[in-house]
């Protein structure tokens, strides 16, 4: 049995849809270093998707939490129509990393109003990236607590800054509050 | 405007919703250069490409390159939400494009004076665009942010450290002390942490101050740059296990792997660091506890028992928590326990029976496994066992109905590895798989049941479990509606029923399937018939002629062929074309026949009298090593096979496939690179070689050399094979040989092949034959004391010649000996009745012997096993670890043919272990040989 002794723990993070699409997969290439034994998994394209649609076959709609795959820890969390999943060595400490995919997932539901859907995850990308990101790191977990996580995501700007143009009627808009203005300078200088 | 523009596009989307990649690419383009910057709209855009990108796209590099000119000039907006999403981006992008080093100045610009939101995420950006020319001017930067005072920096920081490793470790080096700083300092979240989110809203008393993280990272990093001094290192987990200086359960986990890898480095320091794991046994995180308990299991040679106890306490309670995950874990390690210590954790057997009905399917098959496990142990010695079996089989037999096939078929698998194990509790398991085989059921579940019991004739060594199933079976087939499995169990009938007590139970059975089946399972039974009528002879034979004759007016022609041929054979007692004693190896014959194939001319017929035949004695050890094998790695993915039966298997097949099918195959490979070489031309068959070479050098000396000994039986030849490998990368060898000298007269040298030259990094061989002495002989064993001798000639140029004007100088060194141990004579053979054999030969000796090396029984049978080169027979390699005795049965054959029985007591007193070997064999000599050479 190796002993991971490095901070590289998480082998990918995965959203599936609801037929086993991905909506977001990312897989951390643990780095050139010596400590995971030159073993590299998942190089391509297809080998990334053939294990995808295989793990997927495996625990769509098996609420498990937790399985050994292909020499993989996959633990996963499944809501309405999509699933996360994140997987680890198959050594690696269970409750660890169900943890991870625990939090993350509670972390995305405060960020997406708790409605974890395909919708409102294609809608929200910049948000569920960015809190991915937030959680993993290169495959290093860099916070595992919901509540922080969630506040280390920005939200999305609410309003255009700027002069703020909208078709004719912003331009008639502008023009009444212009001459509204002027008339009330003319007015006040005399 | 550009809403409507963009509507447009998504219009050409592909079908999965993802936007079409050239449409972002140019929108990207367009939007990040406008000016003013968008903000709204230029996330939004990033955030589609984001998608790009996690779905697995790639830009061309020069795509890729514009693309990140025009990321940059967002760097001109100041709003931090846009900000931090155009660090994600470029952090994506920074693998696939060459120009990343232009943004260096705007990050480290950030780093220093913009925004807390993103300044994190600007410094995890930095170590991606980082290369090892640019690091230095970024070191001050990384200093600074590893000591601030936000977490969230420090930790970044941290991280970008660590990634950066590999390629700047010197840079990184001049971290240590800000980051021993960091791992002891108090890092609180500055006030509006949390005021991004009106989620949390009023409730900001409940939120965390602190998550502590940046120990974690920093401890990792610490490691990295001390794992060369074992002293400082062994400070630092000292200092951090004293009290609660680390509060972070990840950090931890980590500091236990620390101490896990100096413990496997050096063993003598578990004293000092037992304390600090058992501590951790009960921590208010699961998942520390799992980790201790992980790290104990892996050290359990280490530490005592009553200390491996409060290792089991821990998991009990971990068995009960709601969490699947830990749940699972907890039984996973148990599980893992129970392979080799299944006395250790009888007292979890109460949690393991909860656990059969859990929800995860993993969990319930490990337990069922594991209580598997534990039942025989608990029977092995005690006789209160026996209620356990019963109750566990009743609780499944109630469990079958309720769960699926696949599942039943582990079920399957596991009861027959019990039943090979434990052979004195067969009669309940038997009877569980024959009523599960009354049930319905798929042919799979059939086909599964049916190889179980099929195992079971082979390897059980009672007789009566054999009728036993062999009369279920015959039972199975009066109402079997798979012809498949008809045909199998037919053709086992043929081969076992013939040596019962009752043959004409069987042939009323066998005679019924004739009158009544279809013709495929007709004909399979006058094969089956004839086998009786052929061993039996006398009454039974005439009875089954008479029958069979019946059979020549069948109605299908394939039964009449196979009929008229089998009387034909029966009338002219060809005993042999029915009933077959021995099979070829397999293995060989492809092999041979694959060579055969490739030697183009076909000038020769192929002869098969070159492939060896295997007696089913052989072909039975063969299969028993297979299975017991299989047994053993079905340990380690039982959990997995559950959804999973047919993956697994081939695995087990490839595991399995690990030991004498292969032996033999490597001893092909052998006679074949010996018969290329003509001096052995006529030294006859290749008798056995031994199949791991020995090193009889270290593997870091200039010249490693190992060794392999092949044994000429036939023509009293031992050749032994020298390979030679040349490491020195600046040296050519020439005239290299060996000087081999044996201790024992009757070894005489003939010759040696010596090697001309040896380039380097190149391996090549050194053969010398002796002539050996025969069965005969009084002292067949022997050592050699082996000097090598060579010229070393230094290489001048980069082709590899050397200078001829120097002629190099002459080295000559002793390496390690060489011995010839009696297990170098033996091969190991299968017996089902271990005892009868044993009795059988009609010579036997003495000895005792003190086993060096070795401080449990356990490691004492492996030992044994693998130097006298035998099987062990009835489960006896399996140690009890609570006992302080145990027997070991090996059995097994010389290379003359006769068989070896060695019955070996051993005995542990005081930390060392005796053991008392008798051995019978055929010849007197040979038993002395054995008995003297063991050890």
């Amino acid at each position: 049995m190796s002993l991971n002794i490095s901070l590289y723990t998480i082998s990918a993070v995965l959203i599936l849809d609801n037929e086993g699409e991905r909506l977001y997969a990312k897989y951390y290439n643990q780095g050139p270093s010596q400590e995971n034994g030159g073993e590299v998994h998942f190089q391509t394209l297809s080998q990334q998707q053939k294990f995808e649609s295989s793990i997927f076959g495996k625990i769509n709609k098996v609420h498990q939490d937790i399985v050994l795959y292909d020499n993989h820890l996959v633990t996963y969390k499944q809501t309405n129509d999509i699933i996360l999943i994140i997987v680890a060595k198959i050594n690696e400490n269970e409750s660890l990393i169900y943890s991870t995919v625990a939090n993350l997932f509670e972390s995305l539901n405060i960020l997406l109003d708790n409605t974890i859907d395909k919708s409102t995850i294609v809608s929200k990308y910049d948000l569920v990236s960015l809190a991915i990101d937030e959680t993993v790191d290169d495959g290093i977990i860099v916070e595992i607590d919901p509540a922080i996580i969630v506040s280390r995501v920005t939200k999305a700007p609410k309003f255009e800054p700027g002069i703020h143009v909208d078709g004719d009627k912003g331009l008639f808009d502008a023009f009444s509050f212009a001459s509204k203005k002027i008339s009330e300078r003319l007015q006040q200088g005399f | 405007m550009s809403t409507v523009s963009y509507k447009n596009k998504d219009a050409y989307s592909s079908s999965s919703g993802l936007p079409d990649k050239m449409a972002v690419f140019q929108e990207c383009l367009q939007q990040f250069n406008a000016t003013p910057v968008k903000t709204k709209k230029c996330r939004q855009l990033l955030a589609k490409l984001l998608r790009l990108i996690y779905h697995g796209e790639e830009f061309p590099p020069s795509e890729s390159t514009t693309l990140f000119f025009s990321i940059s000039k967002l760097f001109q907006h100041k709003d931090s939400s846009l900000r931090q999403l155009v660090y994600l981006t470029i952090k994506e992008l920074s693998s696939s494009s060459d120009d990343i080093l232009m943004v260096t100045s705007s990050i480290m610009k950030d780093i220093q004076e913009g925004d807390v939101v993103y300044k994190p995420n600007a410094i995890r950006t930095l170590a991606k665009v980082l290369d090892a020319t640019t690091v230095f001017s970024a070191e001050r930067l990384f200093k600074n942010a590893i000591v601030d005072k936000n977490p969230i920096v420090s930790t970044a920081a941290l991280i970008s450290s660590y990634n950066m490793l590999p390629n700047a470790k010197e840079v990184v080096k001049r971290f240590t002390n800000e980051t021993l700083e960091t791992i002891q300092s108090y890092k609180q979240f500055p006030k509006d942490q949390f005021q991004l989110h009106e989620y949390y809203g009023s409730s900001t008393s409940n939120l965390p101050a602190t998550s502590y993280m940046y120990q974690y990272h920093a401890l990792g990093l610490l490691y990295h740059l001390k794992n060369h001094d074992k002293m400082a290192l062994m400070k630092l987990i000292t200092t951090l296990s004293e009290g609660s200086s680390l509060k972070n359960s990840l950090s931890i986990i980590q500091l236990i792997r620390y101490i896990n890898k100096i413990l496997i480095d050096d063993e003598s320091l578990i004293t000092h660091l037992y304390p600090i794991l058992s501590g951790l046994l009960k921590h208010k995180s699961d998942m520390v506890e799992l980790e201790a308990c992980k790290t104990l299991i892996n050290l359990q040679h280490l530490i005592k028992d009553d200390q491996f106890m409060s290792i089991v306490t821990t998991l009990q309670k971990l068995l009960g928590v709601p969490r699947t995950a830990t749940r699972f874990a907890a039984i996973r390690l148990i599980n893992k326990i129970s392979a080799k210590h299944p006395e250790k954790i009888i007292v979890v057997n109460i949690e393991l029976e909860g656990l059969i009905n859990d929800s995860n399917r993993s969990i319930s098959t490990l337990a069922i496994t594991t209580l598997l496990k534990t039942m025989g142990a608990g029977t092995i010695d005690s006789g209160a066992g026996g209620e356990n079996v019963d109750r566990l089989i009743s609780k499944m037999t109630s469990l079958m109905d309720e769960i699926t096939e696949d599942f039943k078929i582990v079920i399957i698998e596991a009861i027959e590895n019990l039943a090979l194990k434990f052979p004195s509790k067969h009669k309940k398991l038997v009877a569980f798989l024959t009523d599960l085989l009354r049930d319905d059921g798929s042919l799979q579940l059939k086909t599964s049941i049916v190889d179980a019991l099929f195992d079971l004739i082979k390897f059980l060594p009672e007789a009566s479990a054999k009728q036993l199933i062999l009369m279920n079976l015959c039972e199975f087939i009066e109402d079997c509606e798979f012809t498949e499995l008809s045909v199998r169990i037919l053709h086992l009938l043929g081969d076992e029923g013939p040596n019962t007590s009752n043959p004409s139970y069987y042939i009323r059975h066998i005679y019924n399937r004739l009158v009544l089946e279809n013709s495929i399972v007709r004909s399979s039974a006058v094969i089956s018939l004839a086998k009786f009528a052929a061993v039996c002879g006398g009454d039974v034979s005439k009875n089954i002629k008479i029958l069979l004759s019946r059979c020549l007016n069948d109605v299908d022609d394939e039964v009449r062929d196979r009929t008229a041929l089998s009387l034909k054979f029966i009338n002219s007692d060809h005993k042999k074309l029915i009933v077959s004693g021995s099979k070829y190896d397999l293995a060989a014959l492809e092999s041979k026949l694959t060579h055969y194939l490739n030697e183009t001319d076909f000038a020769s017929s192929f002869d098969i009298n070159e492939v060896p035949l295997l007696s089913s004695e052989e072909l039975k050890s063969i299969e028993y090593n297979k299975k017991i094998n299989k047994l053993e790695s079905s340990n380690a993915d039982a959990s997995e096979s559950n959804d999973n039966v047919k993956g697994s298997k081939t695995e087990d097949d490839r595991s399995g496939s690990d030991n004498l099918a292969n032996d033999l195959l490597k001893q092909q490979e052998y006679a074949q690179e010996l018969s290329q070489v003509p001096e052995f031309a006529d030294y006859g068959k290749l008798s056995k070689s031994t199949l791991t070479p020995k090193y009889l050098t270290d593997k870091e000396n200039e010249v490693v050399v190992t060794v392999v000994k092949h044994f000429f039986i036939e023509s009293q030849k031992l050749v032994l094979q020298y390979d030679v490998t040349n490491t020195l990368p600046r040296s050519l060898i020439q005239d290299f040989s060996v000087i081999a000298v044996p201790d024992n007269e009757l070894y005489e040298e003939d010759f040696i092949i010596p090697l001309a030259e040896l380039k380097p990094e190149q391996t090549g061989t050194v053969y010398i034959s002796f002539s050996t002495p025969s069965i005969e002989d009084e002292d067949l064993l022997a050592a050699f004391g082996n000097t090598i001798n060579f010229i070393n000639r230094e290489i001048i140029d980069d082709e590899g010649n050397v200078d001829e004007a120097d002629e190099g100088y002459t080295e000559e060194f002793g390496i390690e000996d060489l011995e010839v141990l009696p297990g170098d004579f033996l091969a190991p053979l299968y017996n089902s009745n271990f005892s009868a054999a044993y009795d059988q030969l009609p010579h036997h000796e003495s000895s005792v012997v003190t086993i060096s090396g070795v401080n449990s029984l356990e490691n004492a049978v492996s030992s044994l096993r693998s130097s006298l080169n035998l099987l062990p027979l009835d489960g006896s390699d399996y140690v009890p670890s609570d006992t302080n005795s145990h027997v070991l049965k090996l059995f097994g054959k010389d290379v003359w043919g006769g068989k070896v029985g060695v019955l070996i007591r051993l005995a542990l007193t005081g930390g060392k272990v005796v053991a008392k070997l008798e051995v019978r064999a055929e010849t007197d000599n040979f038993s002395t040989a054995v008995a003297n050479g063991a050890y």
